[in-house]
């Protein structure tokens, strides 16, 4: 008798709602997706609704802000802009200087996140495994973020240009992955850490009793258990290497990215107000494109969470 | 002594357990525990909170050690039954894997020992089986009750075919229905495996009811007061609660725990320490 006891009706009912739940929930994210799509849409039609208001506004009224074509061209005037030549007589167009600056930050951010996250993994690793490791690299890791960048990139590029190994020539470009690397490895260290020294001691204590040594237990608890303490982490990394990457550009004056792009159309601002606006939007794309990578990055790391932990 | 102790599942020579000794917070969790485990006996752990019988099994877990005495397990010190991985253990928490599935989580001990592939999920459906949760080797653990999810963790513990269970209030969370279809499951896969088994409760006829033997155990300092068989035999089912025998054992238990043994009508055998 003791053996049917455990597998009575309300067991199985159980088993067989949690299949119908998920692929319930699956229809219900896709069609989340597309309302949320619809959204955003709504919001960008919003602020260009607004900006042609406020610049109407201005023509009646005194308000606050300078609203001429100058300082805020039409919306129309900025799209116009992206089909212009990027110099006079040049065959590319501002949209295509624009795009190919962008691509090219891009992979600068995309390789200062890649060494960030490396870098920052291994940290957090190591401060696990030997509390001295954490009592003596903790203050240096956050001290780390305290300098300003505007000091550390001269600098950087200072020391960085004397390096030289073999065939391997230190340039600009890596002194501008370096400053988004060293941006972005902070939220990640700290954030992984947490994450690391967040399973349940009971937990802990079954690894234990499986005789299980402290690299499985790293691999088969720790890393998996701070998977959502990363994730958050990994968004606020990217985007620290996308600020990281975009002021970097501007402040060691390496060529080819967006930020040296908008430093360069923002001089051209009496000439040629819209073409800074592509520039922007430029830099917007670039921030919208790293997100969207971390969130499918985020999607796929969580997708055997339960969705209420997955951050 | 030392050679007789093979035969037993767990043999506890003289155990203590001092926490900060020689401070002033100093904290005596054992004094003296002598206590053996036949091979194939079940032991039920029982007292009050602090009375160190949580600690006893995390000595005979090797997840702390003890100040002194000897404990052997399955014939081995602690730490050596634990790197041949003697004993299997639960506990209240079932503390699954979200990341893994039902079947993967069981997998996990085997998968820390090195077993291939197809031979370890070959055992854990196997044991999956043996709990009767086959049909959700592939479900997420945050999918499942509390009492299903302890089944997994209970599944989990055997997949390495250990000689003991080590059982530290296992079903302490879940409700009393639940509860006690567990305590008959726990008592068929023990006919199965023939597992030796120490369990460790707050509930006296959980224990009752599992045990061929109660250990009672008391606070300040902690230690074993009485231990009393359990005249059940070993067929036990759900007519097994309501018998006078039961109840009898039930009663020796409780009055062990008020520190009053063997009343009047107390029927069971009581051994006092």
């Amino acid at each position: 008798m003791t053996d049917t006891a455990i597998a009575d009706p309300q067991t199985s009912a159980d088993g067989a709602s949690v299949g119908a739940a998920r692929s319930r929930s699956f229809a219900r994210r896709a069609r989340n997706g597309g309302i949320s799509l619809l959204w955003a849409l709504a919001g960008v039609g919003l602020v260009i609704v607004m900006w042609e208001l406020v610049k109407l506004l201005g023509n009646f009224i005194p308000l606050p802000l300078n609203t001429s074509d100058m300082t805020m061209p039409h919306v129309w005037t900025m799209f116009a802009a992206m089909g212009e030549p990027e110099v006079r007589g040049s065959e590319n167009t501002v949209l295509d200087a624009v795009i190919a600056a962008t691509f090219r930050s891009l992979l600068l951010a995309f390789g200062g996140f890649l060494i960030g996250v490396a870098v920052g993994l291994l940290l957090a690793v190591i401060m696990q495994r030997f509390l001295f490791a954490e009592r003596g690299l903790l203050p240096f890791v956050i001290a780390s973020q305290t300098v300003p960048l505007i000091a550390l990139a001269p600098l950087i590029v200072g020391i960085g240009n004397q390096i030289e190994i073999g065939p391997i020539k230190w340039t600009t470009t890596y002194s501008v992955m370096f400053i988004a690397a060293y941006l972005a490895f902070f939220p990640l260290s700290v954030g992984a850490l947490r994450g690391l020294q967040a399973p349940t001691p009971t937990s802990q204590e079954l690894m234990r009793s499986y005789a299980a040594t402290p690299n499985q237990t790293v691999r088969k608890l720790r890393f998996p258990s701070s998977i959502p303490y990363i994730v958050p982490a990994l968004k606020v990394s990217a985007a620290a290497s996308v600020v990281g990457t975009v002021v970097a550009e501007i402040s060691t004056g390496v060529r080819g990215g967006i930020g040296r792009l908008l430093i360069e159309y923002a001089r051209q601002i009496t000439s040629q107000p819209a073409k800074v606006y592509v520039a922007v939007f430029g830099a917007i794309a670039l921030g919208l494109v790293v997100a969207a990578l971390v969130t499918a990055l985020d999607v796929y790391l969580t997708r055997n969470l339960p969705k209420e932990k997955s951050a | 002594m030392s050679t007789a102790t093979t035969e037993h599942a767990v043999h506890a020579d003289g155990i203590w357990k001092i926490f900060n000794e020689g401070q002033p917070n100093e904290v005596t969790a054992l004094q003296d525990v002598n206590l053996t485990v036949e091979s194939g006996e079940f032991i039920s752990l029982i007292g009050p909170s602090g009375c160190g019988k949580s600690t006893l099994l995390r000595v005979i877990a090797d997840l702390t050690d003890a100040t002194r005495g000897d404990m052997r397990v399955a014939g081995h010190t602690p730490p050596e039954a634990r790197q041949q991985q003697l004993y299997g253990m639960a506990f209240q928490q079932a503390a699954l894997f979200d990341w893994r599935s039902v079947r993967r989580n069981v997998e996990l001990p085997l998968e820390l020992q090195g077993w291939d592939k197809a031979k370890r999920k070959a055992r854990a459906l196997e044991l999956l089986d043996m709990v009767q949760l086959a049909d959700f080797a592939e479900h997420r653990p945050w999918e499942l009750s509390g009492g299903m999810q302890q089944r997994v963790a209970i599944a989990r513990s055997l997949s390495v075919d250990p000689a003991i269970l080590l059982m530290d209030e296992p079903f302490g969370a879940l409700d009393e229905m639940t509860r006690e279809r567990m305590q008959n499951e726990l008592l068929r896969i023990r006919k199965e495996t023939g597992k030796s088994i120490v369990f460790v409760t707050h509930s006296i006829p959980e224990a009752v009811y599992l045990s061929d033997r109660v250990v009672v155990m008391s606070p300040r300092p902690g230690r074993i007061t009485h231990i009393i068989e359990v005249p059940l035999g070993s067929e036990r089912d759900e007519d097994t609660r309501e018998a006078d025998t039961f109840f009898d054992a039930v009663t020796a238990v409780r009055e062990a725990l008020r520190g009053r043994v063997g009343g009047s009508d107390a029927r069971a055998k009581v051994g006092e320490v």
